[in-house]
């Protein structure tokens, strides 16, 4: 073993606690980096990954089978620029019967192919099987658990075909809605064929509409129903991953730069603590290089074993963190953090790791030996002396005075402790708003609070209800404890002009009490009147005041927006029971929303409807949204990181000074200080750090909050209601100042206590 | 002479070890109000555990340490540092000041820790110093002081709050001769105006100048004790 080794790892087994601390450090730092690193590159592309995964069509095109022959269909496949083609398929659109059986009345879009895979859009079968045989149908779902019952459900159309979900399977690019045998298709007469083209250049919308127009190009312009660009479809799919994306990069960058400064400020100390060390090796005989290397090697062999363990442990923390954020998006296609981003912690923190120890180590490298044995034996005069003498005047208790005044006299290690609490308490100050925020959301999503159950209508295949609609919300009315009932009835509309399809949810009773978020306008209170959320006014361009028309089958009424709702989906209008009658004068609930009295049993409530009329379905409204609680998860794993590395920062400057000054607790103890007054020593002088530190990283953490959230609130489409934006309260952010005092006092109180029991005899002769 | 007057220190058989190593074997001394007492003997005797026994810094293995009549093995941790802080002054070989603080801070120090007002201290602190002759060096940091200067700060802070007895682990080891000399001189007007004091040294001119009694250390043992009458 050679000496430079030696010298190493005799220094890592001397400095235990040292180590360990560093150890702990760079692993939580480290789990940190993979962890937003991770997010950071999942986020930035679910939709790709999966597209890739699939072999997404660049272009899905729709031809008119009456003008263009199928021949002339494959003859597309092979033009130039195309890398690969499916197709031609069937195509017809049939509308689905309002049996309220599975499927949703209204418009369907039905394909027929003969399995989900192929050269292009390699759909992802993930429940049943494929349609072989006619009267079976695959229906277009997200990976969800939640639409499992669909198969096996009968579906019917109102052009009279009877149909069996067979399968249930995701296509990202949602090249139809539902999938059929191509026998069965052509039983079903398609009026149009559809093609599916992977283009060899397609990064730009200009590319895919020279590709596309290639692939047109010489066929009858009437024979083109029309084309979608995979683009269109990845703005929408990614509209609800991008909303956390401001979040994770928020906290992804603050978790690096808090990581990044804790581990520089934790090897300097280290190797700042080391250099009596290094002048003895000097002196016997050490050359300054080795001296260098022996150092360098003492801090990453914990460095390196943190690194490792926070590598393996971010990748556990990020795949559950991905599952809950992209859960339907790419789970089942195993959506994961890429090796690039593995690399990156293994090279970078260790390399962060020696930046952070070679400023240190090179300037001990410089000084003669006999000035590094005095630089480590005491330290320099000069420093803090006015502060200590503007104290030492003060009334306050000794201790105390004597306390605040030591963070001056090591001004840089001071300022990187602080800047470890400030980022602290930023971290801790952003994180809880986030979870204000994203709370106050989740309730207003999930209506915590204002709907306790949730009464289905029994479908067809179900126990159907005996009573008509009114006796129903009368029936459950009556039940104690109901405070309000709100009918609702889902419904596909048309808007004509600007979308073909819609969902309606046409509203009944007390629908001002389901707590919906207004954000402009005012909501629904009378016939001819809806509200749309944010993100649909902003994807039609709409605003308050504007008329829609709605139709159903052959029905239309108009409607004015009188009010924007907060809510994600662009694809949804709310509207009053009196304009569901203008369309459909039949049209019923199917399913009721109920509010309970406090102290009401649920499960209770449930069982009695349940009694009363077998034909509902009542179940308990579930209380946390999904993904709410996979940023709330986010927020609380990066809170509590972050806390642990500027505590244990802190708690290393706090060990490392102490060491420092042992000479000097050990005569103020000799001179009557007692343990205690000493631990209220050091814990003030960190105290004072905190404060400081408080009152700097609360405003930071607050202006992050707001541009985070507002940013948030963009991506998806939500406008930016108060609620959502002003969630601080008094003491609130007295509690998170106080957290850095926290920080600052936690990480110093155990080793205060070490020095409080310093023994004085041993110490006084160190010298 | 101090024969009839009270006995401020009492050691009754003391034994002091750290794990195998024995550093007093049965220690039995008496010091009375006034005396000026020299513990000699060759390197790692005992002398400076027999010095850190009485100051409170350590506790006996076995045996009675009673300073002023308090017993120390029956004191915690707060109560030692209370003794320390009335009963007992210390000076160092190497000073211990507080480099942060003025000279002035470093003697105002030790009665701010009774609770003295930072006005009152420095008053006293003031006086002190110029009773040992540096009072124009109140300022002054440790760093920009000489040896000499350092311990008679040093020796000011020791005898802030009155101590029933000075202790002084090899006051002059760290000094050149000149400024050696000025302790001694220092020493030996607090012996003069009635300060008990131990010392614990290696230099026996420091002992007969400013020591009534010598007590010989060897191998942890008291060897040979003789009374000094230049001094007095």
């Amino acid at each position: 073993m050679s000496a430079v080794w030696g010298i190493a790892l005799a220094a890592v087994r001397r400095r235990r606690l040292q180590s360990a601390i560093l150890a702990v450090v760079v692993l939580c730092s480290t789990v940190a980096i993979v962890v937003a690193l991770g997010l950071l590159e999942a986020s930035s592309g679910p939709f790709d990954r999966t597209f890739a995964a699939q072999r997404g069509p660049h272009v899905v095109a729709t031809f008119d089978r009456a003008a263009v022959s199928d021949a002339l269909l494959a003859e597309t496949a092979r033009r130039p620029g195309v890398e690969a083609a499916a197709g031609p398929y069937g195509q017809s659109v049939v509308t689905v019967a309002d049996t309220r059986q599975s499927l949703p009345p209204g418009p369907l879009t039905v394909v027929g192919r003969p399995g989900p895979g192929g050269p292009v859009d390699r759909v992802e079968l993930w429940a049943g099987r494929w349609a072989e045989r006619p009267g079976e149908i695959v229906v277009n779902r997200p990976v969800d658990p939640v639409f499992g019952d669909l198969v096996g459900a009968a579906v019917q159309t109102v052009e009279g075909l009877r149909f069996t979900v067979v399968g249930l399977a995701s296509s990202v690019t949602r090249t139809a809605e539902a999938w059929v045998a191509p026998a069965q298709m052509e039983a079903m007469k398609p009026a149009s064929a559809q093609m599916l083209y992977r283009f060899v250049a397609a990064e730009t919308a200009a590319e895919v509409r020279a590709a596309t127009a290639a692939v047109t190009a010489g066929l009858p312009p009437s024979g083109v129903l029309g084309t979608q660009s995979y683009l269109t479809v990845k703005r929408d799919v990614s509209r609800a991953a991008e909303a956390y994306l401001p979040f994770l990069a928020g906290f992804g960058l603050l978790g690096l730069l808090v990581a990044v400064l804790i581990v520089a400020n934790v090897i300097s100390g280290a190797v700042v603590a080391g250099q009596r060390q290094i002048g003895v090796l000097k002196s016997l005989g050490f050359t300054p290089d080795q001296v260098m290397a022996g150092f360098l090697m003492m801090v990453l062999l914990p460095a390196f074993a943190g690194c490792l363990a926070g590598t393996v442990l971010g990748a556990l923390v990020s795949q559950k963190l991905l599952d809950l954020v992209f859960a339907g998006i790419g789970a089942a296609i195993g959506l994961g953090i890429g090796w690039p981003v593995y690399v990156a912690a293994l090279l970078g923190v260790p390399a962060v790791v020696v930046l952070a120890a070679l400023v240190p180590a090179s300037r001990a490298h410089r000084l003669p030996a006999a000035e590094t044995i005095r630089a480590g034996s005491a330290p320099r005069p000069g420093r803090g002396q006015a502060v200590q003498r503007l104290l030492s005047g003060s009334r306050l208790p000794r201790p105390v005075s004597l306390g605040l005044g030591l963070p001056f006299a090591r001004p840089g290690r001071s300022a990187m402790t602080l800047a470890a609490i400030v980022l602290g308490v930023a971290a801790v100050t952003l994180a809880t708003g986030l979870f204000q925020t994203m709370t106050a959301y989740g309730d207003t999503a999930q209506r915590v609070g204002r709907v306790h159950s949730i009464v289905h209508v029994g479908r067809p295949g179900q126990v159907r209800p005996t009573l008509d609609d009114a006796a129903i919300e009368a029936l459950l009315r009556s039940r104690p404890g109901v405070r309000h009932v709100t009918a609702n009835a889902w419904i596909d509309v048309r808007l004509p002009g600007l979308t073909s399809r819609s969902m309606a949810q046409f509203l009944r009773g007390d629908a001002a009490s389901r707590g919906d978020v207004v954000v402009a306008g005012r909501y629904v209170a009378g016939p001819g009147e809806v509200a749309a959320p944010s993100a649909f006014m902003r994807r039609f361009g709409l605003r308050v005041g504007d008329r829609l028309t709605l139709a159903l089958g052959g029905a239309r009424t108009q409607a004015t927006i009188v009010g924007e709702v907060m809510d994600a989906a662009d694809d949804l209008i709310i509207a009053s029971w009196s304009t569901l009658t203008a369309l459909d004068p039949a049209g019923r609930a199917t399913q009721y929303e109920v509010g309970l009295a406090p102290g009401t049993d649920v499960e209770r409530f449930n069982a009695a409807v349940k009694a009363a009329e077998p034909g509902l379905y009542p179940r308990a409204k579930s209380q946390a949204d999904q993904h709410s609680v996979a940023v709330i998860g986010a927020a609380a794993l990066f809170t509590v990181l972050l806390g642990t590395v500027a505590t244990l920062g802190v708690f290393n400057t706090v060990v490392l000074t102490t060491r420092e000054r042992r000479r000097d607790l050990a005569m103020l103890k000799s001179i009557g200080m007692t343990p205690r007054q000493v631990t209220l020593m050091t814990v003030t002088s960190m105290a004072l750090l905190g404060v400081v530190g408080g009152l700097a990283g609360l405003p930071i953490g607050v202006a992050s909050h707001r541009v985070v959230v507002l940013a948030m609130l963009d991506a998806a489409g939500l406008g930016a209601p108060a609620m959502l934006l002003d969630v601080w309260r008094v003491a609130a952010l007295a509690a998170l100042l106080v957290a850095g005092v926290a920080i600052a006092v936690l990480g110093a109180f155990l080793p205060a206590r070490r020095a409080a029991r310093l023994t004085i005899a041993g110490a006084l002769r160190t010298e | 002479m101090t024969a009839g007057r009270e006995v401020v220190v009492e050691l009754d058989q003391v034994r002091k070890h750290y794990g195998e190593t024995v550093a007093l074997d049965g220690v039995s001394l008496e010091i009375r109000a006034g005396e000026a007492v020299a513990v000699m003997g060759p390197s790692g005797c005992g002398k400076s555990t027999l010095l850190n026994l009485i100051a409170g810094l350590d506790r006996p293995s076995s045996g009675r340490v009673v300073v002023h009549g308090e017993d120390l093995g029956a004191m915690n941790e707060t109560g030692l540092a209370l003794f320390r802080r009335r009963r007992v002054g210390m000076i160092f070989q190497f000073f211990n000041l507080i480099d942060d603080l003025s000279a002035l801070d470093n003697v105002a120090l030790a009665a701010q820790l009774t609770g003295t007002t930072a006005a009152q201290a420095r008053r006293r602190a003031l006086d002190l110093l110029d009773e040992l002759g540096i009072a124009g060096r109140a300022r002054m940091y440790p760093a920009v002081l000489s040896g000499g200067e350092r311990q008679r700060v040093a020796v000011a802070r020791a005898l802030m709050n009155r101590p029933a007895v000075l202790l002084a682990d090899e006051p002059t080891g760290a000094l050149d001769s000149h400024s050696g000399e000025q302790v001694m001189d220092l020493l030996l007007d607090l012996h003069q105006i009635g300060q008990t004091l131990l010392l614990v040294t290696h230099d026996e001119r420091l002992a007969e100048r400013c020591a009534s009694r010598v007590v010989e250390l060897a191998d942890g043992r008291v060897t040979a004790e003789r009374t000094l009458e230049s001094s007095r």
